[in-house]
């Protein structure tokens, strides 16, 4: 059929076919060639239409000579850098952390065309192995510095049995029609206990897709965070795994929107054995005329029997022209399971705003003070104090600037 | 003549195109505490409400003015801020919000409307600390998220403890004694009655007799259909506890 009707190419899917080629990405070429970017007919982009969206790829990213000032200090923590897909790592690492260097194509490969591209264009990832716990947060800087650059880089994490840690990546760069794609594969060993954030502060000019993988072993507890603010356009991919009896994840994120932009979680937990058990809870805030997109798909196993998993996603709209878009999918093959998914949407309540204002408080004030406490349920779980106070700092940062 | 705390002239308001107060007027001079006593659907609740300035409520006509000052054009936190303080019926459960955070805001704003400087930290503590040990207030409810998982009393005391510390010339209290038991109302009202300075001016809106034998009102006026019908002393609100309020309907008429 697709031979007949060939799909026409855009400008973006000509430069992405030809940087694949000339990687020597055949397949991922092909794929493209046939099928183009993914549009609405695609179900899992179906709100996030990247053959309208993505107008051009810019050409693949070179080495940086200069770079931006750091997106977020986190006092304490054990800093690394991927600059335009090439690992700097100048510090120390603390005991038990071992940095290494392994080959790109991190992920799973699925259908997904944001997986297909980073497999195929990130040629080395950083690697971290965690032996036992580590105390200081863990931030991986990932930028996309100098003129508009295609970047797609990848990270490896693997957290030892019993070790607890605490990962936090941040997404920046220079103001240039970046395109970064990173990719992220973390697994868990045995009663592991991870929080894993991810941040995009990049620039408005910049798009960012990111897809952070995960693999939960037996007991491991993992707590993730993205957080979107920067890009005009981005999608973050949260495809956990639930592999081992006990493990359970907190699967949370946040799109914070603002006139022109777009923001897509996109999230599809696996459960894959029996007894397991996983609570996404999703907020999107939406002002100007602006995008907040959720999808959360929850597949439970034939075998995965006694599984409790439940999607949530809470939108606030700030303004007429914000669209909050839900889109909870289910999809069971187990039949002793605990699985439900719920979407509410609405404004700032106006009993609440108008206790605040009965006791003095001014408009703004109460009406920062009433979406601070909306998004305090993803910020409180965050134990780290350093890292606590800087997230609120940039939710701060976003709530007290722009419209 | 001292200007009164408060003085309602011919006030009526309606929510959509209902017409719920229907020419209200009302002197409270400093110091005195007066009770509005109806029955439910009178317009008591309402009359606390567009005191406040909810939106939800138009002022069709007449006027209010706190301590000689017209405050109908003033937003909602501009009349905390000109010292009017409406201790809610319900208050309003805020997840998220942490107690403690609030009333920081709420007392720094309102010193800041009025050009004062905010207050230190250590200050702040001290008077919550203070202000909370006379109402029960433990510092374990001040942790929690702002009346999150209050039972009705908690809730209650946790309202006069905020009047404490905002210290208003004029407290509106809302069906205070609602979902309270004896117990509870007797610390509300020795709360309450704390605040009895000679100065400031109370407005105790109730439905039952019981409360005023706690807080003693100087005056107490009967609401019947959206306006005052009858006022008297504290004898007034035993004679309606005896008698009901079927005596005092249409007699404004």
């Amino acid at each position: 059929m697709r031979a007949n009707f060939p799909v026409r190419l855009g400008p973006a899917e000509e430069s992405l076919i030809a940087q694949l080629k000339a990687a020597g990405a055949t397949q991922a070429a092909e794929r493209i060639t046939v099928a183009g970017l993914p549009t609405r007919r695609v179900e899992s982009y179906h709100y996030t239409d990247l053959k309208t969206l993505l107008r051009s790829i810019p050409p693949l990213a070179t080495a940086a000579n200069e770079a931006s000032a750091p997106a977020l200090r986190i006092p304490g923590a054990y800093t690394l850098m991927i600059a335009n897909g090439v690992i700097q790592n100048a510090s120390t690492a603390p005991a038990g952390v071992i940095v290494g260097k392994a080959d790109g194509g991190v992920l799973t490969t699925r259908d997904d065309v944001m997986v297909h591209v980073n497999n195929a264009l990130a040629n080395s990832a950083l690697t971290l192995t965690l032996e036992n716990t580590v105390d200081p947060v863990i931030q991986v800087e990932r930028r996309v510095e100098g003129e508009a650059a295609h970047v797609a880089d990848a990270l490896k994490i693997f957290v030892a049995d019993n070790a607890t840690t605490t990962i936090i990546e941040t997404f920046s760069g220079s103001d240039a029609a970046h395109v970064g794609n990173h990719a992220t594969y973390l697994a868990l060993g045995k009663n592991a206990v991870v929080t894993h954030i991810t941040v995009d502060l990049s620039a408005r000019a910049a798009t960012h897709f990111a897809t952070n993988e995960y693999h939960l072993a037996d007991g491991a507890k993992l707590r993730t965070l993205v957080i979107h603010l920067g890009a005009g356009l981005s999608r973050t991919n949260v495809f956990p795994t639930m592999g081992g009896a006990d493990a359970h994840a907190d699967i949370t994120g946040l799109n914070l929107v603002s006139d022109g932009q777009h923001a897509d979680i996109t999230m599809e937990t696996h459960h894959a054995v029996p007894h397991t058990s996983s609570q996404p809870l999703f907020k999107s805030i939406s002002r100007g005329r602006s995008k907040a997109i959720v999808q959360g798909k929850l597949v439970v196993a034939r075998d995965a029997q006694k599984t409790d998993a439940k999607f949530m996603h809470q939108g606030l709209m700030l303004s007429d022209e914000a669209e909050i878009l839900s889109k909870p999918e289910l999809e069971i093959y187990a039949d002793d399971v605990v699985c439900g998914h719920g979407s509410t949407c609405g404004k700032l309540d106006e009993d609440s705003l108008f206790y605040l204002l009965s006791r003095g408080i001014p408009k703004a004030e109460a009406e920062t003070m009433l979406v601070r406490g909306f998004i305090a349920e993803l910020l409180d779980p965050v134990e780290d104090s350093e890292l606590n106070e800087a997230l609120q700092g940039i939710v701060d940062g976003w709530l007290l600037g722009g419209k | 003549m001292t200007t009164p705390v408060l003085e309602i002239r011919n006030l009526h308001a309606r929510i959509e195109e209902r017409e719920i107060l229907k020419g209200v007027n009302l002197i409270i001079p400093p110091g005195q505490v007066h009770a509005i006593m109806g029955r439910n659907g009178s317009g008591k609740s309402t009359l606390s409400y567009v005191l406040a300035g909810k939106e939800d409520y138009e002022v069709t006509e007449g006027e209010i003015l706190l301590n000689g000052e017209n405050i109908l054009e003033m937003e909602p936190d501009e009349r905390a801020a000109a010292g009017l303080f409406l201790a809610f019926q319900y208050p309003i459960e805020i997840p998220g919000v942490a107690t403690m955070t609030f009333l920081k805001a709420a007392i720094n704003a309102q010193r800041k409307a009025r050009g004062e400087d905010e207050l230190k930290t250590p200050d702040f503590m001290r008077m919550v600390k203070e202000a909370g040990a006379q109402l029960n207030v433990d510092s374990e409810m001040l942790k929690r998220p702002l009346n999150v998982g209050f039972s009705g009393g908690e809730k209650k005391r946790a309202e006069i403890m905020q009047m404490a510390l905002l210290k208003p010339s004029l407290a509106v209290l809302d069906e205070t004694d609602s979902g309270l038991d004896i117990d509870a109302l007797q610390v509300v009202s020795k709360g309450v009655n704390a605040l009895r300075d000679g100065q400031r001016s109370m407005l105790v809106i109730t439905h039952y007799q019981r409360l005023l034998n706690h807080i003693v009102p100087d005056v107490v006026h009967v609401f019947s259909d959206g306006r005052i019908v009858e006022s008297g002393d504290k004898d007034l609100a035993l004679q309606l506890e005896a008698k009901g309020y079927a005596d005092f309907d249409g007699q404004a008429a």
